[in-house]
Protein backbone atom coordinates (compact mmCIF):
# COMPACT_ATOMS: atom_id res chain seq x y z
CA UNK A 1 0.00 0.00 0.00
CA UNK A 2 0.66 3.54 0.87
CA UNK A 3 3.91 3.12 3.33
CA UNK A 4 5.79 0.26 1.19
CA UNK A 5 5.35 3.00 -2.13
CA UNK A 6 6.95 5.68 0.68
CA UNK A 7 9.67 3.27 2.24
CA UNK A 8 12.68 5.21 2.96
CA UNK A 9 16.34 4.57 2.71
CA UNK A 10 18.39 4.99 5.77
CA UNK A 11 21.60 4.67 6.47
CA UNK A 12 22.70 2.53 9.24
CA UNK A 13 25.54 2.92 11.22
CA UNK A 14 27.05 -0.03 13.74
CA UNK A 15 29.55 0.31 16.27
CA UNK A 16 31.60 -1.68 18.72
CA UNK A 17 30.46 -4.93 19.14
CA UNK A 18 27.64 -4.42 16.57
CA UNK A 19 29.89 -3.77 13.99
CA UNK A 20 31.93 -7.12 14.89
CA UNK A 21 28.80 -8.99 14.65
CA UNK A 22 27.23 -7.55 11.63
CA UNK A 23 30.61 -7.69 9.59
CA UNK A 24 30.29 -4.17 8.91
CA UNK A 25 30.26 -0.64 9.58
CA UNK A 26 27.83 1.26 7.66
CA UNK A 27 24.91 0.36 4.75
CA UNK A 28 21.80 1.77 3.47
CA UNK A 29 18.59 -0.47 4.45
CA UNK A 30 15.05 0.25 2.49
CA UNK A 31 12.19 0.21 5.86
CA UNK A 32 8.84 0.72 6.35
CA UNK A 33 8.47 4.87 6.94
CA UNK A 34 6.73 4.12 10.07
CA UNK A 35 7.70 1.76 12.47
CA UNK A 36 8.45 0.94 16.31
CA UNK A 37 11.78 1.24 17.28
CA UNK A 38 11.80 -2.26 18.25
CA UNK A 39 10.04 -3.09 14.32
CA UNK A 40 12.66 -1.93 13.27
CA UNK A 41 15.57 -3.64 15.17
CA UNK A 42 13.99 -6.65 13.85
CA UNK A 43 14.12 -5.40 10.26
CA UNK A 44 17.83 -4.78 11.11
CA UNK A 45 17.88 -8.52 13.23
CA UNK A 46 16.41 -10.20 9.75
CA UNK A 47 19.42 -8.79 8.01
CA UNK A 48 22.45 -10.08 10.55
CA UNK A 49 20.94 -12.43 12.48
CA UNK A 50 24.14 -12.51 14.68
CA UNK A 51 22.93 -9.65 16.18
CA UNK A 52 20.35 -10.94 18.21
CA UNK A 53 22.64 -11.88 21.30
CA UNK A 54 23.13 -7.91 22.13
CA UNK A 55 19.41 -7.14 21.99
CA UNK A 56 19.56 -6.57 25.51
CA UNK A 57 22.12 -4.24 25.99
CA UNK A 58 21.86 -1.57 22.54
CA UNK A 59 20.05 1.53 21.84
CA UNK A 60 19.14 3.24 18.98
CA UNK A 61 20.25 6.47 17.91
CA UNK A 62 17.32 8.12 15.08
CA UNK A 63 19.18 11.18 14.03
CA UNK A 64 21.59 11.22 17.03
CA UNK A 65 18.71 11.43 19.46
CA UNK A 66 18.97 8.33 21.47
CA UNK A 67 15.77 6.03 21.43
CA UNK A 68 15.34 2.33 23.39
CA UNK A 69 14.38 -1.04 20.98
CA UNK A 70 10.47 -0.32 22.35
CA UNK A 71 7.74 1.01 21.54
CA UNK A 72 8.30 4.46 20.71
CA UNK A 73 7.31 5.56 16.75
CA UNK A 74 9.58 6.59 14.53
CA UNK A 75 8.55 8.44 11.30
CA UNK A 76 11.85 7.75 8.95
CA UNK A 77 12.71 10.33 6.24
CA UNK A 78 15.24 9.51 3.34
CA UNK A 79 18.68 9.56 4.27
CA UNK A 80 17.75 9.49 7.88
CA UNK A 81 21.08 7.96 10.18
CA UNK A 82 20.19 5.15 12.25
CA UNK A 83 22.97 3.63 14.69
CA UNK A 84 23.46 0.62 16.86
CA UNK A 85 24.97 1.86 20.38
CA UNK A 86 26.08 -0.81 22.23
CA UNK A 87 26.58 0.28 26.02
CA UNK A 88 29.30 2.73 25.87
CA UNK A 89 32.71 3.46 27.58
CA UNK A 90 34.04 7.06 26.71
CA UNK A 91 36.42 8.57 29.17
CA UNK B 1 43.97 42.08 24.84
CA UNK B 2 40.76 42.99 23.05
CA UNK B 3 38.16 41.98 25.58
CA UNK B 4 35.56 41.01 23.16
CA UNK B 5 37.87 38.22 21.89
CA UNK B 6 37.44 36.55 25.63
CA UNK B 7 33.75 35.29 24.73
CA UNK B 8 33.10 32.12 26.50
CA UNK B 9 34.62 28.79 24.13
CA UNK B 10 33.84 25.15 23.86
CA UNK B 11 36.99 23.68 22.02
CA UNK B 12 35.75 19.96 21.57
CA UNK B 13 38.52 17.25 19.78
CA UNK B 14 38.56 13.74 19.09
CA UNK B 15 41.55 12.91 17.03
CA UNK B 16 43.71 10.17 16.81
CA UNK B 17 47.42 11.53 17.58
CA UNK B 18 48.38 11.97 21.53
CA UNK B 19 46.81 14.33 24.07
CA UNK B 20 48.56 17.21 25.51
CA UNK B 21 47.97 19.11 28.96
CA UNK B 22 49.71 21.96 28.78
CA UNK B 23 47.85 22.68 24.99
CA UNK B 24 44.34 21.84 26.83
CA UNK B 25 45.13 23.79 29.58
CA UNK B 26 46.66 26.85 27.54
CA UNK B 27 42.66 26.54 25.63
CA UNK B 28 40.57 27.52 28.71
CA UNK B 29 43.26 29.94 30.18
CA UNK B 30 41.47 33.71 30.38
CA UNK B 31 42.60 36.88 31.89
CA UNK B 32 39.25 36.50 34.09
CA UNK B 33 39.74 33.52 35.28
CA UNK B 34 41.44 32.43 39.04
CA UNK B 35 40.97 28.98 38.75
CA UNK B 36 41.91 26.20 35.70
CA UNK B 37 40.57 22.91 36.97
CA UNK B 38 41.86 19.55 34.70
CA UNK B 39 40.58 15.87 34.63
CA UNK B 40 42.90 13.76 32.88
CA UNK B 41 41.50 10.05 32.05
CA UNK B 42 44.42 7.34 31.83
CA UNK B 43 44.80 3.95 30.68
CA UNK B 44 45.74 1.90 33.63
CA UNK B 45 47.98 -2.06 33.06
CA UNK B 46 45.55 -4.11 34.41
CA UNK B 47 42.23 -5.39 34.92
CA UNK B 48 40.80 -7.78 37.07
CA UNK B 49 44.46 -9.69 36.97
CA UNK B 50 44.73 -9.95 33.35
CA UNK B 51 47.33 -7.38 32.23
CA UNK B 52 46.11 -4.71 29.39
CA UNK B 53 48.84 -4.45 26.46
CA UNK B 54 46.76 -1.50 25.19
CA UNK B 55 43.14 0.26 24.67
CA UNK B 56 41.44 1.14 21.63
CA UNK B 57 38.80 4.03 21.29
CA UNK B 58 36.09 3.90 19.02
CA UNK B 59 33.67 6.58 18.29
CA UNK B 60 30.09 7.72 16.59
CA UNK B 61 32.19 10.98 16.25
CA UNK B 62 29.28 13.50 14.37
CA UNK B 63 27.04 12.59 17.94
CA UNK B 64 29.93 12.31 20.23
CA UNK B 65 30.81 15.96 19.60
CA UNK B 66 27.01 17.10 19.68
CA UNK B 67 26.31 15.48 23.37
CA UNK B 68 29.48 16.40 24.49
CA UNK B 69 28.76 20.30 23.27
CA UNK B 70 25.21 19.30 24.99
CA UNK B 71 27.39 18.60 28.20
CA UNK B 72 29.20 22.19 27.50
CA UNK B 73 25.98 23.60 27.20
CA UNK B 74 24.55 22.41 30.62
CA UNK B 75 27.81 23.12 32.57
CA UNK B 76 27.18 26.53 31.56
CA UNK B 77 23.71 26.46 33.04
CA UNK B 78 24.56 25.44 36.07
CA UNK B 79 27.55 27.57 36.61
CA UNK B 80 27.11 30.67 34.78
CA UNK B 81 30.44 32.32 35.85
CA UNK B 82 32.13 29.44 34.03
CA UNK B 83 34.45 30.51 31.01
CA UNK B 84 36.13 28.19 28.45
CA UNK B 85 35.89 24.47 28.60
CA UNK B 86 37.99 21.94 26.82
CA UNK B 87 36.95 18.37 26.23
CA UNK B 88 39.90 15.89 24.43
CA UNK B 89 39.52 12.58 23.73
CA UNK B 90 42.06 9.97 21.53
CA UNK B 91 40.73 7.62 19.29
CA UNK B 92 42.04 4.45 17.70
CA UNK B 93 45.32 3.01 20.12
CA UNK B 94 46.58 4.71 22.80
CA UNK B 95 49.55 2.74 24.76
CA UNK B 96 49.52 2.19 29.03
CA UNK B 97 50.02 5.34 31.16
CA UNK B 98 48.85 7.84 28.04
CA UNK B 99 46.02 10.26 28.62
CA UNK B 100 42.70 9.24 26.85
CA UNK B 101 40.42 12.02 27.50
CA UNK B 102 41.83 15.38 29.15
CA UNK B 103 38.92 18.18 30.11
CA UNK B 104 39.92 21.35 31.36
CA UNK B 105 37.34 24.46 32.73
CA UNK B 106 38.40 28.51 33.68
CA UNK B 107 36.02 29.91 35.91
CA UNK B 108 37.06 32.58 37.93
CA UNK B 109 37.21 31.49 41.17
CA UNK B 110 37.82 27.60 41.87
CA UNK B 111 34.48 26.05 43.12
CA UNK B 112 33.13 26.35 40.09
CA UNK B 113 35.38 25.04 37.78
CA UNK B 114 36.31 21.47 39.97
CA UNK B 115 32.57 20.83 40.24
CA UNK B 116 31.97 21.32 36.45
CA UNK B 117 34.88 19.16 35.47
CA UNK B 118 33.55 16.48 37.70
CA UNK B 119 30.18 16.84 35.85
CA UNK B 120 31.74 17.06 32.44
CA UNK B 121 33.36 13.28 32.91
CA UNK B 122 31.14 11.89 34.61
CA UNK B 123 28.72 12.95 32.03
CA UNK B 124 30.64 12.01 29.58
CA UNK B 125 30.86 8.61 30.89
CA UNK B 126 27.12 7.87 30.98
CA UNK B 127 25.98 10.14 27.68
CA UNK B 128 28.66 10.20 24.55
CA UNK B 129 28.96 7.24 22.09
CA UNK B 130 31.94 5.86 22.22
CA UNK B 131 33.67 2.82 23.21
CA UNK B 132 37.00 1.46 24.82
CA UNK B 133 38.46 -1.95 23.88
CA UNK B 134 40.61 -3.48 26.28
CA UNK B 135 43.36 -5.31 24.77
CA UNK B 136 45.00 -8.11 26.73
CA UNK B 137 47.65 -10.58 25.81
CA UNK B 138 45.11 -13.15 24.46
CA UNK B 139 42.17 -11.50 24.48
CA UNK B 140 40.06 -8.65 24.05
CA UNK B 141 36.76 -7.11 25.97
CA UNK B 142 34.51 -3.82 24.77
CA UNK B 143 33.90 -2.21 28.39
CA UNK B 144 30.86 -0.82 29.63
CA UNK B 145 30.42 2.44 31.95
CA UNK B 146 28.84 1.65 34.86
CA UNK B 147 27.58 5.30 34.26
CA UNK B 148 25.71 4.32 30.72
CA UNK B 149 22.68 5.14 31.72
CA UNK B 150 20.70 2.50 29.33
CA UNK B 151 23.45 -0.70 30.10
CA UNK B 152 22.13 -1.19 33.24
CA UNK B 153 18.55 -0.21 32.59
CA UNK B 154 17.61 -2.52 30.08
CA UNK B 155 19.20 -5.97 31.93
Amino acid sequence: GGERLCAPQVSVLYFARSAELAGLRSETLRVPRRLTALQLWDEIVRAHPRLAVIQDQVVFAVQQEYVALGDQLLVLQPGDEVAIIPPISGG
Amino acid sequence: MDESEDVPKDFIKLKSEKLSVAEVSELVSSPCCGAVSLFIGTTRNNFEGKKVIHLEYEAYTSMAENEIKKICRDVRQKWPSVKHIAVHHRLGVVPITEASVIIAVSSPHRAESLEAVTYCINTLKACVPIWKKEMYEDEYSWKENKECFWANSVK
